[in-house]
């Protein structure tokens, strides 16, 4: 995330709320960044905090219909974690395809997906990635 | 000797059965994923056929489809997400040279598009227009669509009543996307031009879009 001061203008869009979306939601809005979270299920917002002061939607973040709505145009962040990848990318590409210029964060729980990205406009988070570099680091420490 | 060109059928059980066999009646070898365990039995039945059980969606599955030298890949699964990464992941990491998707959402077509999919078949797109045409107006005789879906190459017998009887093409105020290509009269095939005159019997053959096809006939039968 950047912060260059002007907090009060930053907006983050995230899609899926599920255990990593929600504690995105309430970290941002603890940060009294604007954040909306977008999720087919309204059941889903139950995970964010008592204290959550963004927006929740409840709609299919693939359908750009929902995303106008949710105002992505004027977003400087967009955050995909839905628990598909597959959804995941198509949402990101979606958006660049449509000229959204904000920064793009998804996740993806397979890497090798990553070979549909062209460019490097989209930033790829893999679970499996960052679990590997981390116990690598304490392999080596503890080889040391 | 020519090598075998080599499909790959992902994600649908009814609809890649009917397809394999198509394709390998024109000399295909057809590979066929499917996520089902109990339908891919069924599939292994079909003689030549190869079915993988597997998540569509997972490079290594199509790996193992031998994706790298497929010819032609279709997507047929449910989820338009699924098929646009297949599609993507064999256009850009397989490399294979013709890639299918069929798509349920129809504002995602141009999505599809650029992100490389050769050719987007939208199911929705495509059974409306063909049950509108059905129900609306049972007077076309055959209907050809081309072009991806967008444009239809359509027979309309001329009947008596019609708006358009006796008159000239040019006194009729047809669709910008719309043309009539030939009067069929009899045995004589017409290639109409401005002054050439509409009459009853005639079959005229109609290429016009999707979305100006309607008008198209409903100015030439003046019902609708």
């Amino acid at each position: 995330m950047k912060s260059n001061g002007s907090k009060s203008k930053e907006y983050v869009v995230i899609v899926g709320c599920g255990r990593l979306g929600a504690m995105i939601a309430n970290e941002l809005s603890d940060k009294s960044v604007d954040v909306l979270i977008i999720d087919r299920d309204k059941n889903a917002f139950r995970k964010l905090s008592p204290s959550f002061g963004g927006l929740s939607m409840t709609g299919d973040g693939a359908d750009y219909k929902v995303l106008k709505e949710a105002n992505i145009e004027h977003a400087t962040s967009v955050i995909m974690v839905t628990n598909n990848d597959n959804v995941n990318i198509l949402i990101s590409q979606m958006l660049r395809e449509k000229g959204i210029n904000g920064e793009i964060i998804i996740r993806l729980y397979d890497p090798e997906r990553r070979a549909v990205f062209d460019t490097a406009d989209v930033d790829i988070i893999s679970p499996l990635l960052l679990s590997f570099d981390m116990i690598k680091q304490k392999m080596n420490e503890a080889i040391k | 000797m020519k090598r075998a060109k080599r499909a790959l059928i992902i994600g649908s059980f009814n609809r890649g059965r009917v397809l394999a066999s198509a394709l390998m009646k024109s000399g295909y070898k057809v590979t066929i994923i499917y996520n089902q365990l109990e339908k891919c039995k069924i599939l292994s039945e079909i003689e030549g056929l190869t079915v993988i059980h597997g998540d569509e969606s997972k490079p290594y599955i199509l790996e193992d489809a031998d994706a790298y030298n497929a010819d032609l890949v279709v997507a047929l699964s449910q989820k338009d997400e699924d098929n646009l990464i297949i599609s993507e992941l064999c256009k850009k990491k397989f490399n294979v040279k013709k890639t299918i998707a069929v798509l349920n959402d129809p504002c995602k077509t141009e999505l599809f598009y650029k992100m490389g999919v050769d050719s987007v078949v939208c199911d929705v797109n495509a059974i409306t227009n063909l049950i509108e045409q059905q129900v609306l107006y049972d007077g076309i005789v055959k209907n050809i669509p081309t072009g991806d879906g967008r444009i239809n190459i359509s027979e309309l017998p001329i009947l008596s009543g019609y708006t358009s009887v006796g008159k000239k093409l040019w006194e009729m105020r047809l669709p910008k996307e719309a043309i009539i290509a030939c009067i069929i009269r009899g045995e004589q095939i017409i290639i109409p031009r401005g002054d050439s005159r509409i009459e009853i019997g005639d079959k005229l053959i109609v290429i016009a879009t999707v979305q100006d096809e309607m008008a198209a006939i409903k100015e030439l039968t003046g019902t609708l």
